[in-house]
């Protein structure tokens, strides 16, 4: 065992990982608030209340910007200043830059959900902000990314922990994906409005490379940093082997980067790119498969944990869930599965098995270690953190297996011929069979948004729990002192 | 929860068991470390299999960028003849895929458009397999050229496109004449009257428009309404004819049958609000068009579509 000299918590940083804390939490409950209705909207479309504000099309960026960028991309700020300090020893690198990382954050993710109300999008999926939110988020990732690698380099550690490398990772590629597929011409210096800089199939390709590893970088390597801490951290055992961390770093981040193409089967793309790319998925899974194994395999010798700690249960189930998705995406990656599921509710239902069962969940787990220890307390109640898992867990099979009927059932209507070589259903019928899976999606969904309004409750009361404790305790002090005189 | 560990107590914290397996020897943050176990077996060798299956992918499909041409795949070329019966044989491809399985359906289609073709409307609706082919198809047509703005019951919308499921006709229910209907489209217009009539005069012809449907109006309105009508100043008899029976040939509507496409006179709970919304058709006029389909759809097509149209509910 290494010589380990510890520096004091004091000295760490950790007022900018309360903060992004907090807002992941309030951007969690506005995103999946916002999602619950979107799907009100869907089975019963009167929710749309003739408002194009909160009409479907301009709700559903908002819900996903908010609950990628602003409580995934907060969340991932919070973790990572807070893993990188731990586990490097050191205090976070440079003060008003840290600060700026959170102010540019929540003002970019803050400012493209108002804008997208009113109608502004660049209509790129994931994308959609207009251009000068994208200069914004450019400019506020580099300072990320400086204030990472400054840390890092800081260091007191001989040897740089696994959970950084794919922070790193995610970081760099990050980057990369945002500034290129973001290239636009604006059509004036005060229009919101731009030209993309690729056109036809060369531009969808670019979404569609950003697009998919944004999925890939953003919402797999960065929570499997995420979770390559605080899985042996909570578990209190040794990650299970180094060796399968390094195979399936490599692996994962040099596969992930060709599989864009496959949400692009059968269109005008070459085939060859879409061979590529389903093939390429095909490859992703047993690396994909690494991470949930080093974290499920951890737990070996500690399963009891399951039993009694509400907080390994959400990663454990966090993991499973990642194994499922990370099974099913390359299955529909490959050309005949995708003719069926594409364009239908089983990518809405994929997607959703990933980012609630995978992002939420290994979130959600990962913030009840950290948050008492950010305000030196323990959690107010560990039965909501019971109650929460349950409503998640119910909620997100209720949502994916309702999707999986809609989706399945749409992509089967579709392709249905009868005995003359006519189309058996016309497209208005596909979509009336859709009312109640939708109905029983959105009261998954509507669990799944319970789950973290207790959430948000537990974490509320056991910040005013660590305050009352802290008076308490200075009150205590000044007692003493006044005896002692 | 209680935590496991404390911000005071997380150093040195060492590993109580000892492990099978040896540590890589480094400790973060106190107490993470890791073990070197080896790459388990079943992974490897799924992560094996994932390899060869991607290679006799590559073998067979078209997969690896060569400068600017690539790889195009062996043993799985796509045969098909295509309409004007040029042979085609050419490496897999999405595209040609597409071509040939449209191209199979087409000829399997054809054999029952063949029969079609020179089949009388009633030959159509008495033979069994003909109209179940007519009906198979029409509803595909039908949804992808109709609906839009007929409805896919074919009910219409009141005040802009006309209802195909009743037995009312502007421009005739025949089966001709709604084979003409859609095959060369139609103009419907009602000259706007703003300019040219009083208010006062409008409201009297809207009191007459009603008590044709025998609406209870009031007695002196409606005689009034009726000059202006049946006379030079307003003139609507022109079109509508002097009973106001209407006129296929102009597409004029029937105002005596209760049947309503334009005002929306069911919808008001009251005389003053059904002369309302007979008045604002009267002052602004309508110009209604229903494109032509004889372009965009084989004469077939067309006479399957006019003999579902004719079969939704009010055909002549």
């Amino acid at each position: 065992m290494a010589a380990t000299s510890q520096i004091s918590p004091q000295s760490y940083n950790y007022d900018i990982v309360k903060k992004f804390t907090i807002m992941a939490l309030v951007w969690g409950v506005l995103g999946m608030f916002t999602g619950l209705y979107i799907a009100l909207e869907l089975a019963w479309p009167i929710f749309n209340f003739n408002t194009p504000e909160i009409t479907f099309g301009r709700l559903r960026p908002v819900h996903t910007t908010l609950v990628i960028f602003g409580f995934g991309g907060s969340a991932l700020f919070a973790t990572s200043y807070y893993i990188v300090q731990r586990t490097c020893q050191v205090r976070l690198w440079g003060e008003l830059m840290p600060t700026y990382t959170f102010w540019g954050w929540q003002l970019a993710v803050g400012s493209a959900a108002v804008s997208y109300m009113l109608g502004y999008t660049q209509a790129r999926e994931y994308a959609e902000m207009v251009w000068p939110i994208d200069i914004l988020i450019a400019l506020t990732w580099v300072a990320y990314l400086v204030i990472y690698v400054q840390t890092l380099r800081r260091r007191s550690q001989p040897h740089i922990y696994v959970a950084n490398w794919f922070f790193i990772a995610f970081i760099l590629a990050t980057a990369i994906l945002h500034i290129v597929n973001n290239m636009a011409m604006p059509i004036g210096l005060f229009s919101l409005s731009s030209y993309s800089l690729q056109a036809g199939v060369q531009d969808a390709m670019t979404q569609w490379w950003y697009g998919h590893n944004a999925v890939g970088f953003f919402l797999t390597a960065a929570f499997l940093g995420m979770m390559y801490y605080f899985v042996p951290k909570q578990a209190g055992r040794p990650v299970y082997s180094y060796r399968l961390s390094i195979i399936h770093f490599w692996a994962l981040i040099f596969l992930y980067m060709w599989v864009g193409a496959h949400h692009l089967h059968w269109t005008a793309l070459p085939d060859w790119t879409s061979t590529l790319a389903a093939t390429f998925s095909i490859l992703l899974l047993l690396p994909s498969w690494g991470g949930m194994i080093n974290g499920i395999m951890t737990l070996s010798g500690a399963w009891d944990r399951l039993r009694s700690d509400p907080v390994v249960r959400f990663l454990i189930v966090a993991l499973a869930f990642y194994g499922m998705s990370t099974f099913e995406g390359p299955l529909m990656s490959l050309k005949s599965v995708n003719a069926l599921s594409h364009y239908t509710d089983w990518t809405i239902g994929h997607v959703h098995s990933g980012a609630l069962g995978w992002v939420a969940m290994i979130t959600f787990g990962s913030f009840y270690h950290l948050i008492p220890r950010l305000w030196e307390t323990t959690m107010y109640s560990t039965r909501l953190i019971n109650t929460h898992f349950y409503l998640a867990v119910v909620g997100i099979i209720l949502y994916i297996s309702a999707l999986w009927v809609a989706g399945i059932g749409q992509g089967l209507m579709w392709r249905a011929f009868d005995e003359y070589g006519n189309l058996a259903y016309t497209f208005i019928e596909s979509v009336e069979r859709l009312h109640l899976p939708y109905i029983m999606r959105a009261l998954g969904g509507l669990l799944f948004v319970l789950g973290i309004f207790v959430m948000t409750y537990n974490v509320y009361m056991t910040i005013r729990k660590a305050k009352n404790e802290k008076a308490e305790f200075e009150a205590k002090i000044a007692d003493k002192m006044a005896t002692a005189q | 929860m209680a935590p496991t560990d404390s911000n005071k107590s997380d150093s040195n914290k060492s590993q109580t068991k000892k492990p099978a397996v040896q540590t890589t020897g480094h400790a973060w943050d106190g107490d993470i470390q890791e073990f070197n176990n080896p790459l388990p077996n079943w992974w490897v060798w799924a992560f094996y299999l994932t390899i060869v299956f991607a290679i006799v992918y590559w073998i067979f499909f078209p997969a690896w960028p060569i400068g600017r041409d690539y790889t195009k795949g062996v043993m799985n070329d796509i045969e098909y003849t295509t309409a004007d019966g040029k042979q085609v044989k050419t490496h897999w491809n999405t595209r040609a895929l597409f071509e040939k399985n449209m191209r199979e359906a087409e000829i399997e289609q054809q054999k029952y458009l063949d029969q079609l073709a020179s089949a009388s409307i009633e030959e159509i609706a008495n033979d069994e397999v003909k109209s179940n082919f007519a009906y198979s198809m029409a509803k595909v047509l039908y949804a992808d050229n109709c609906a839009a703005c007929h409805q896919p019951g074919g009910a219409g919308v009141v005040g802009a496109y006309p209802n195909l499921a009743d037995d009312a006709w502007l421009w005739g229910g025949s089966f001709e004449k709604i084979k003409t209907s859609i095959a060369a489209g139609r103009n419907g217009i009602m000259p706007a009257f703003s300019a040219k009539l009083t208010a006062t005069q409008i409201d009297d012809v809207a009191e007459y428009v009603l008590s044709l449907s025998k609406h209870k109006t009031d007695v002196g309105k409606t005689a009034r309404g009726k000059e202006i009508f049946n006379g030079t100043s307003g003139g609507c008899y022109f079109c509508h004819t002097k009973a106001g029976s209407g006129m296929e040939s102009m597409g004029a509507a029937n105002l005596t049958d209760s049947v309503w496409t334009l005002a929306d006179v069911p919808a008001g709970d009251n005389l003053q609000a059904k002369k309302e919304a007979v008045k604002a058709i009267i002052q602004k006029g309508v110009n209604r068009k229903m494109p032509a389909w004889d372009e965009r759809l084989t004469e077939t097509q067309i006479k399957i579509l006019a003999f579902y149209v004719h079969q939704l509910g009010g055909g002549k």
